[in-house]
């Protein structure tokens, strides 16, 4: 136990905690957005696997990883039009719809990467950059500025995100069309061009969120890479209470246990694996559980627009 | 309102098409001359996975091959990594008619002794695993005797005196894996530190790196782990410099060949060949079937760019431990609830 309390150790627990929390980020961000408008978008985990394939194929034909990450976020906003046009502009049931994006994502990655890799291989994605100077600062330096800038665009994306949603024009807008669509309707706000912009934004982000995994994290594809991430990232944005403070904080908390599980296994303490490797779904579960007395959700999440429909 | 509906319709047909495309692979049926012999493989993930599945679908191969197509059908059916999505599969095989239905993973063991009596004339099989059923062959994998091999490696090979193994799931075969793993570290080193740890999962590739990049952190420089998740840890161990890894289930040097020294290799054809053989004598079940070294189905391979930097007294000394192993005068010990 001592072994786990040295500094070395808290600071390499804290350090891979940032590194895993950017695929949430992205994620989670984005599907904040998409449900801040009122749409809930299911089909992350499938988005987000494509994502990760078409950043992967092209880095892998092209050698470059930054060309990779922009067609993982074109692909994000195909499939983003896709989903919106099903459950904005068809009306569809959103569940089902983001389960059948899910399956889709799963089913076309699995199909294009048989018919355009054919085997595992690896690509050179983002190498770390460390931040002049501060990088060296002890504890402060390895856990924020040593990493690839995937991470860093993930982290600054929260203040970002805070800021247009709180403090610009169009993230008010977000907000009405979210809870109240007739009323920012009758104030002349288009809710369905809103909602259009939030869903293919969000799985933009779930398309980069792909990209963060295969260029970011593994520098490799391989069948089901996202192993059930996208659904997580939905799962924080509830947690977040539709906040991107909450989603940092969420995001943050769930892969630093997943680093801490991961340190407590390699350092040989004896506890079963089993219940460690569990610990940050109970965490989130937990923590989903105990803020949800709290109850406050966009009203019209989940709700298809028609005009006049009153 | 109609236009909905279409448009749901052509989604779920895109949806259909698409999986269908990745999930089955050659099926098919219609009327075959009696000689012919139908085999279906249930994989639990992606004939390319580089790992179990695919040492299978290899295996599968290789037998068509040598048997000719006109004598072996097979038909594959991908990412069924549940007992109950395998079940289905399974059962539908059965009823299909094939000759051999083989559910390749642990996991399906119970489901398979289950479906099994419905259909007394096919013969099932599925492994790692031990329990035979009337028409039932279990497939087990003496996987600690590579393990062990492997083992001795590491420890002569690691200057850190730290190895790692990055763990699936603690169960079946990755257990034995392990055990002889550790075994065979001390019985060259035994000071030496072994680092384990699981992911939890067989197929996370991604939890794989980032568990390798941990062990490498913790200072271990030669690492090792199984199943399909593996080739993730492969991957991040690749991007260290000075850090090597240990296969097993394939020959995985592709995946890295500047960092794979040596693998264990599966090689199911001699299973495969034996149900065949089995049930052209009338025999449709009933038999556990192991693959180690003393019977070939179990191999060491050296990375052959590799190879080279291995000292030739370390080879000779794990050259004449396998010997040991494949004659039976070294039996590696397996924890209690493995040894049988």
């Amino acid at each position: 136990m001592e072994e786990l309390l040295r500094q070395g150790v808290v600071v390499g627990i804290v350090a891979t905690g940032v590194r895993l929390a950017a695929p949430f980020l992205f994620a989670a961000l984005g599907e904040m957005f998409s449900q801040r408008s009122g749409v809930y978008n299911l089909g992350v985990e499938g988005i987000m696997m494509l994502g990760a394939f078409s950043g992967f194929l092209v880095t892998w034909t092209t050698g470059s990883a930054l060309l990779g990450t922009i067609f993982s976020v074109a692909i994000g906003v195909l499939m983003g039009l896709l989903m919106a046009l099903v459950s904005v502009t068809l009306r569809a049931e959103q569940g089902i719809s983001g389960i059948g994006m899910y399956l889709l994502g799963w089913g076309l990655s699995g199909l294009l990467f048989r018919r355009y890799v054919g085997f595992i291989t690896g690509v050179k994605g983002f190498a770390s950059w460390h931040v002049p100077v501060v990088s060296d600062v002890p504890v402060l330096g390895p856990v924020l500025f040593q990493h690839n800038w995937m991470v860093y665009a993930a982290l600054l994306l929260v203040p970002v995100s805070a800021f247009v949603l709180y403090q610009t024009t169009w993230g008010l807008k977000v907000k009405a069309v979210g809870m109240t669509p007739e009323a920012a309707d009758s104030l002349g706000v288009n809710v369905n061009v809103i909602r259009y912009q939030c869903v293919v934004l969000g799985s933009a982000l779930a398309g980069l969120a792909g990209a963060a995994l295969t260029l970011g994290q593994a520098n490799m594809y391989a069948d089901n890479i996202t192993a059930g991430r996208g659904f997580i990232a939905v799962a924080l944005v509830y947690f977040a209470r539709w906040n991107p403070w909450g989603v940092l904080a969420g995001s943050l908390l769930f892969s630093t246990v997943s680093a801490f599980q991961l340190w407590v296994q390699v350092l040989g303490i004896r506890f079963p694996y089993e219940f460690v490797v569990i610990l940050p779904y109970v965490m989130t579960i937990a923590a989903l559980a105990m803020v949800s007395r709290r109850v406050w959700a966009p009203a019209a999440l989940g709700k298809p627009f028609r005009r006049g429909a009153y | 309102m109609a236009a909905n509906r279409k448009l749901h319709n052509a989604l779920a047909l895109l949806l259909i098409v698409a999986l269908g495309l990745v999930g089955c692979r050659g099926a098919g049926g219609g009327a075959e001359p009696s000689s012919k012999i139908r085999i279906a493989l249930v994989l639990p993930s992606t004939v390319d996975d580089m790992a179990w599945s695919q040492s299978m679908y290899e295996a599968l191969k290789a037998v068509q091959k040598e048997m000719g197509e006109n004598h072996l059908e097979i038909a594959i059916s991908e990412r069924l990594g549940t007992p109950v999505e395998g079940g289905a599969a399974i059962r539908q095989y059965a009823e299909q008619g094939y000759d051999i239905v083989i559910a390749h993973g642990a996991q399906f063991q119970q489901v398979v002794l289950e479906i099994a009596p419905d259909f007394p004339k096919t013969t099932f099989a599925y492994g790692a695993g031990f329990e035979a059923g009337d028409n039932v062959f279990a497939y087990d994998v003496e996987a600690q005797e590579g393990g062990y091999l492997l083992g001795m490696l590491a420890g002569l090979l690691s200057k850190a005196g730290v190895v790692g193994i990055v763990g699936p799931v603690e169960a079946g075969h990755t257990v034995k894996y392990n055990w002889g793993f550790r075994q065979g570290v001390a019985s060259v080193r035994p000071g030496i530190k072994v680092n384990v740890a699981y992911t939890g999962s067989f197929n996370d590739v991604v939890g794989a790196g980032d568990l390798a990049k941990v062990q490498m952190d913790a200072g271990a420089d030669v690492l090792t782990g199984s199943s399909q998740q593996a080739v993730g840890a492969i991957r991040a161990a690749a991007e260290r410099p000075g850090v090597l890894w240990l296969s097993t289930e394939m020959d995985q040097s592709r995946l890295a060949p500047k960092t794979v020294v040596a693998s264990q290799v599966y090689r199911w054809e001699k299973i495969v060949k034996r149900m065949i053989d089995l049930r052209k004598q009338g025999v449709v079940g009933g038999e556990h079937m192991t693959a180690s070294f003393a019977d070939g189905t179990l191999e060491l391979r050296y990375n052959p760019e590799l190879v080279g930097k291995v000292p030739q007294q370390v080879k000779d000394l794990v050259e004449e431990t396998r010997r040991k192993i494949a004659d039976g005068t070294l039996k590696i010990e397996l924890p209690r609830e493995q040894g049988r």
